[in-house]
């Protein structure tokens, strides 16, 4: 291992030895582009996992393992009305693995949005969103929103009843919107009932455009997270009233966190 | 290297002048055609041509459907009623948020499945959230045959008497 | 920067000392520079944190396999567009939504309830830029005390009257904060769970009646909503 961190070919790629030492240790990070959103060194205090619960990150994660069953499925996924019930019946059926990759798709969507409703309640309940942060919750709010639409979007594309009936709600809703609601309706649509129309633009929407501001909205998010310097950490209780019992000087510290 | 500080180059009250000006023309053009290409692109997401099914429909010689009648046209989406003052057609799609009403034979209501609402038989809110009545649409006799147009809303108080 | 934002604490601190009579916890709105000014204990990111991001990675994706292998995703009929599912209902996080349905026109509980909740959520840091923090309680609470029952008692009335029923998913949880809420502002002095209420802030009281306003609204239109939206008994009934 140490002998192949010292050819050329190795180093022509990383750049750095075996990670054996300090510095080769902040040069994997630093000279990474897959991990130079990280800090060389972080505090112990916010990597523990009762901090966050590494939520965030794990929203990253199911994006990650979305993208790639995704990508899967769409080798046998036709957007059009005929089709697309039938190949989703085919991916069940007739295609290796295809149950499985589409149930995966289908229970990480789910936990997807679980987890970015758990990261936005804690984030909020550890006080994260606060100055100099709160742009960046807004940014997260958005996040949260196209996760949800990524997952609508998706609902339609097994041509099901289910999918059909919930997006006949949703567009309804959208139609009640005073004024331009009509026309919402008619461009999201591409017409007046949920027809091939509908479904191409969903399916565009799912595979292209959501995924596109989504991977934007992350890299902004952390990168905004990094430049705050990251993860927010309680400072600690600066000052006490005199004469303030132990007891309340413990509370009063878990109250800021 | 020393920086040209381009903040540091004096110019006169006239070339200011000027520059503020293209300034505002360029930036007002790049605006004007922002906006163009806005309105086009909505223009594009919106289909000149659609090829959606014709909503006008045959129910049938109106002298063999009886009076007291409910006549429910399932792939149409309309009922089509005979009641003691003539015929009226009323659409099956409810008015809260687009689901299928449903009428089960012998009772003297509609309902609807998604959030629970429910009408009489003229169309009229019972219960639930619906925020009005459902359509009623337009029927017309050509050539003896009742001829119904789920494109066409009228009045709820149309009526074609036969 | 960093040197006038240090200075600022330090008055803040000065301040907080001062006064005797009140616990005050000071929270820096300064941005918090990861480190090295500080003498708390660092690790290097490799492999510390990089390990259990992997750890972290692998057991969400073992959880998911397992399931995926164990469970299938539901595909029903094809889509029909004359016949309408009873009951039809919307993916899980949109019931909440699909439950207010219920209650107020498409107007209000689809666009005007779920455009006002993401305004509120996105402005929320706006509206909140406490340096320090002192108790909600601290100054007046009996007339703070009369304004918060006031204030609960206008968006009770609105939610019980202006709707077809009264939404009591979300005035129960109201009620229940205010409760809550005003344990603070008795003079008995309590223990630590006391304490701990007595210094939460206002928008962690209405960030918390928005969480459990939404998981019951959620969880009624999930377990207890059957054909026609009629109201069901899960463990009688089932899960529709």
């Amino acid at each position: 291992m140490r002998a192949l961190t010292n050819t050329r070919v190795f180093r022509s790629v990383f750049r750095h030895g075996f990670p054996s030492s300090n510095r080769n240790r902040s040069l994997v990070v630093f000279s990474s582009f897959f991990l130079h959103f990280h800090p060389v060194k972080v505090r112990l205090r916010a990597i523990r996992f009762t901090r966050t619960f590494y939520l965030g990150g794990l929203c990253v994660a199911c994006f990650f393992i979305l993208t790639v069953s995704g990508i899967f499925l769409m080798f046998y996924y036709r957007p059009a009305v005929p089709h697309a019930y039938h190949d989703m019946k085919d991916l069940v059926f007739v295609v290796s693995s295809g149950t499985f990759l589409r149930n995966l798709h289908r229970f990480t969507a789910h936990m997807m949005v679980a987890l970015a409703l758990l990261h936005m309640a804690w984030t909020f309940l550890r006080g994260a969103y606060r100055p100099p942060r709160e742009f960046n919750w807004v940014i997260g709010v958005g996040l949260l929103v196209v996760t949800v639409l990524l997952s609508y979007t998706g609902y339609l594309l097994p041509w099901d009843q289910l999918a059909y009936w919930a997006v006949t709600v949703g567009t309804n809703l959208v139609a009640a919107t005073p004024l331009v609601g009509q026309k919402i309706k008619l461009l999201l649509l591409g017409g007046h009932a949920i027809n091939d129309n509908a479904l191409l633009r969903f399916y565009v929407l799912h595979c292209v455009v959501l995924p596109m501001v989504l991977v934007l909205g992350i890299g902004l998010h952390v990168w905004r997270v990094r430049k705050d310097g990251g993860i927010h950490l309680p400072p600690e209780v600066r000052t006490l009233a005199p004469g303030a019992t132990e007891a309340m000087a413990t509370t009063s510290k878990e109250a800021a966190q | 290297m020393p920086l040209i500080d381009d903040l540091e180059v004096s110019a006169s009250r006239e070339e200011l002048e000027r520059r503020r000006f293209l300034g505002l023309l360029g930036s007002g053009a790049l605006g004007l055609a922002g906006l163009g290409t806005l309105i086009a692109g909505v223009r594009y997401l919106e289909p000149d041509v659609l090829y959606e099914e014709d909503e006008r429909f045959t129910v049938g010689r109106p002298e063999t459907i009886p009076v007291g009648t409910l006549l429910v046209a399932r792939t149409r989406k309309v009922y089509v009623v005979h009641g003691p003052r003539g015929f009226y057609a009323i659409s099956a799609v409810c008015s809260h948020f687009g689901c299928v009403t449903r009428h089960t034979p012998g009772q003297a209501r509609i309902t609807c499945p998604c959030h629970g609402s429910s009408f009489d038989l003229t169309g009229n809110v019972i219960s639930g959230p619906a925020p009005s009545g459902l359509v009623h649409l337009k029927l017309t006799l050509e050539h003896g045959l009742l001829i119904a147009d789920a494109s066409c809303p009228v009045p709820s108080d149309t009526v074609l008497e036969v | 920067m960093r040197e006038r934002d240090e200075e600022l604490g330090s008055q803040e601190a000065a301040r907080a000392g001062a006064d005797s009579a009140r616990v005050v916890v000071v929270d820096f709105a300064a941005p918090e520079l990861a480190g090295d000014l500080s003498d708390e204990p660092m690790v290097m990111t490799f492999p510390h944190l990089l390990v259990r991001e992997l750890v972290a990675f692998l057991a969400l994706s073992l959880f998911l396999v397992l399931v995926s292998l164990f469970f299938d995703a539901p595909l029903d009929a094809i889509a029909d567009p004359t016949r309408t599912p009873n009951p039809a209902k919307a993916p899980w996080y949109f019931l909440g939504l699909q439950e207010l349905l219920h209650y107020y026109p498409p107007v209000v509980a689809g666009v005007l309830l779920p455009g006002l909740l993401i305004i509120a959520l996105a402005v929320i840091p706006y509206f909140q830029v406490n340096v320090e923090r002192p108790s909600l309680w601290e100054s007046a609470p009996l007339r703070r005390l009369g304004l918060l029952w006031l204030a609960i008692s206008a968006l009770s009335t609105v939610f019980c009257f202006a709707s077809a029923l009264p939404v009591w998913s979300i005035v129960v949880p109201l009620w229940m904060v205010g409760v809550a809420m005003s344990t603070g502002a008795l003079p008995w002095r309590g223990g630590r769970v006391a304490l701990w209420l007595r210094t939460r802030s206002l928008p962690f009281w209405i960030f918390l009646w928005f969480l459990v306003s939404a998981t019951t609204l959620t969880a009624t239109g999930f377990f207890f909503r059957g054909p026609g939206w009629a109201f069901t008994i899960p463990w009688r009934d089932g899960i529709y």
